[in-house]
């Protein structure tokens, strides 16, 4: 258990954990507000899915590239 | 996940190489395998795709061009035949009228014949019924005559010689056919 | 995590998932090298990431050049399935974000990039390949840079002096806020596309991969090293790995999908009148 815990102080060394933590709070909310009001148009006129579907993917593609930044600070910031 | 980063400071310390920094080997085969894909779907793949597409909608057009002009090659035959059965038609009537005025004159020149022919007949029968009294006339008046004297010689008793014989039947008849004209 | 910490004692320790399996061992062309970025690199080294993509990009070649050889005009199953991905890209990206004029002109750029990416995300997934091509930063740096070129090419070609005007000074912005609005719309721009778009694409893949291999190396000590109950554990990391090895393919098709869509989105931005 020793052994554990000074692992696991190792860790919560590491703040690059914790902001990736942090970053991928905002994306997460980010994508669903898209995906969910993407569904609400889709519902109201249906006709449109296919454009809707577009516009959705590239507006799930620019907010998780916030997420992805999060685990890249890790890199760039150890070094 | 957490084991990752666990490892990782593990290893970091041991100069594990960051996976932001690219190796130039890295960036070399990627660029050449980017450029000859780029080269093979832009010289070979793409144009046999459109190729492809341009052959397939020309032939689609084709089959349009053909079924437009096989339309207008039935609507042209059902014009035809539409003219053709009007012409006939009209022909139908024609003959249809032709026939009635020619039966018209038909029944009218046998009727004519027929009065013709019933006329001449009564003509006939007419002459021949005058024949037949002119030669019943005749007859008679030489068998009356005959008779006459006959029963006028049985009457005196004495023969008459056959020129006095006529002279009076003769006067005999004149006489009659006075009477017969005056009554 | 004080269970997998401790099974460093047993005789068999647990493997977890390290960096270190991005950058294997340099095995051809070890010389000559060059001094790049602080460190000594071969020139031509291949490891066996860049033997990956090279069976990745080979396969391409060869499905889509004797794919596409005798084509007919009604299309056999075969040949249907090598017209319908190229299909999906011309007419459900390029044509339908750029108009077909402008779409015939960028489609090998866009076609390329959909289908490098997808052919080396798919490699992750792949018995024995088993890593993404996309997962180590070259390919999609480079893939990025094509993207950045290209959309930057595109826009200087259609409002030669005016496309950086555009880009920086958006019309209908009263001057004072061109202050906050220009570096806000270089950064977005000019800084930010390419970088979003390297790390979206490989990070994908690079957490994909570690996350399959944490599965199926906790599978593999829990089932022969553990002992005790942990097989149990096994079964549903097994499942668990299963399940992401299903969910990398969905994100293989999509990373694809969207590196293609959004490089076409930045062409059609730079292509548009105004801002």
């Amino acid at each position: 258990m020793d052994n554990a815990t000074t692992i696991l102080a190792e860790i919560n060394g590491n703040i690059g954990t914790v902001g990736y933590g942090l970053a991928a709070i905002g994306p997460a909310i980010g994508v669903g507000i898209v995906v969910g009001k993407t569904i609400e148009s889709v519902a109201r006129q249906p006709e449109l899915q296919g454009r809707l579907t577009v516009l959705m993917f590239i507006g799930i593609a620019f907010t998780e590239a916030l997420a992805f930044i999060g685990i890249a600070t890790y890199f760039f910031m150890t070094n | 996940m957490l084991t990752t980063p666990l490892f990782l400071a593990e290893e970091g310390a041991e100069g594990t190489p960051n996976p932001l920094l690219p190796a130039f080997y890295d960036i070399l085969w990627s660029s050449v395998i980017f450029v000859v894909l780029l080269l093979i779907f832009w010289k070979v793949v793409l144009p046999r795709m459109q190729a492809l597409l341009d052959e397939r909608s020309a032939a689609i057009e084709g089959g349009i061009k053909k079924a437009e002009e096989a339309q207008a090659e039935a609507a042209a035959a059902l014009e035809t035949y539409t003219t053709q059965l009007a012409e006939a038609r009209a022909e139908a009537a024609r003959i249809k009228d032709q026939a009635r005025t020619d039966a018209a004159k038909i029944e009218a020149d046998l009727k004519a014949r027929a009065n013709d022919e019933a006329e001449r007949i009564t003509a006939q029968a007419h002459q021949r019924i005058e024949a037949e009294r002119q030669a019943a006339f005749s007859s008679l008046r030489t068998e009356v005559g005959t008779l006459a004297i006959d029963l006028s010689e049985k009457v005196v008793g004495e023969s008459m010689d056959d020129a006095r014989s006529a002279a009076i039947v003769d006067r005999f008849l004149a006489d009659l056919e006075r009477d017969g004209a005056t009554r | 995590m004080s269970l997998l910490a401790s099974a460093g004692s047993e005789p068999e320790p647990f493997h977890p998932p390290s960096i270190s399996e991005f950058f294997p061992q340099v095995f051809l062309f070890q010389e000559p090298t060059i001094a790049w970025l602080g460190e000594e690199d071969p020139i031509f080294g291949i490891n066996r990431i860049m033997l990956v993509r090279f069976i990745a990009a080979a396969v391409l070649i060869l499905v889509f050049v004797l794919g596409t050889r005798r084509m007919r005009i009604i299309p056999t199953r075969a040949q249907s399935l090598v017209e319908l991905p190229l299909g999906f890209v011309r007419d459900g990206i390029a044509y339908d974000l750029l108009g077909e004029k402008d779409g015939k002109r960028f489609l090998p750029i866009i076609t390329t990039i959909f289908f490098m990416v997808l052919a080396m995300n798919l490699t992750g997934v792949i018995p024995f390949l088993n890593i993404a091509g996309t997962s180590v930063i070259g390919v999609p740096l480079v893939l990025a840079l094509v993207s950045y070129v290209a959309f930057m090419w595109a826009g200087i070609k259609k409002h030669p002096g005016a496309f950086f005007k555009n880009a920086l000074f958006p019309s209908g912005v009263p001057w004072f806020l061109y202050i906050i609005v220009t570096p806000i719309e270089f950064v977005s721009t000019f800084v930010l596309r390419p970088i979003t778009l390297t790390l979206r694409l490989m990070m994908n893949l690079f957490v994909g991969h570690l996350l399959l291999v944490l599965f199926f190396a906790a599978t593999h000590f829990f089932m022969f090293s553990a002992g005790g109950l942990f097989p149990l554990l096994g079964v549903g990391t097994l499942a668990f790995g299963f399940a992401f090895t299903a969910f990398e393919l969905l994100v293989s098709v999509l990373q694809a999908y969207v590196f293609a869509i959004l490089t076409t989105v930045y062409i059609q931005l730079a292509l548009a009148e105004e801002h």
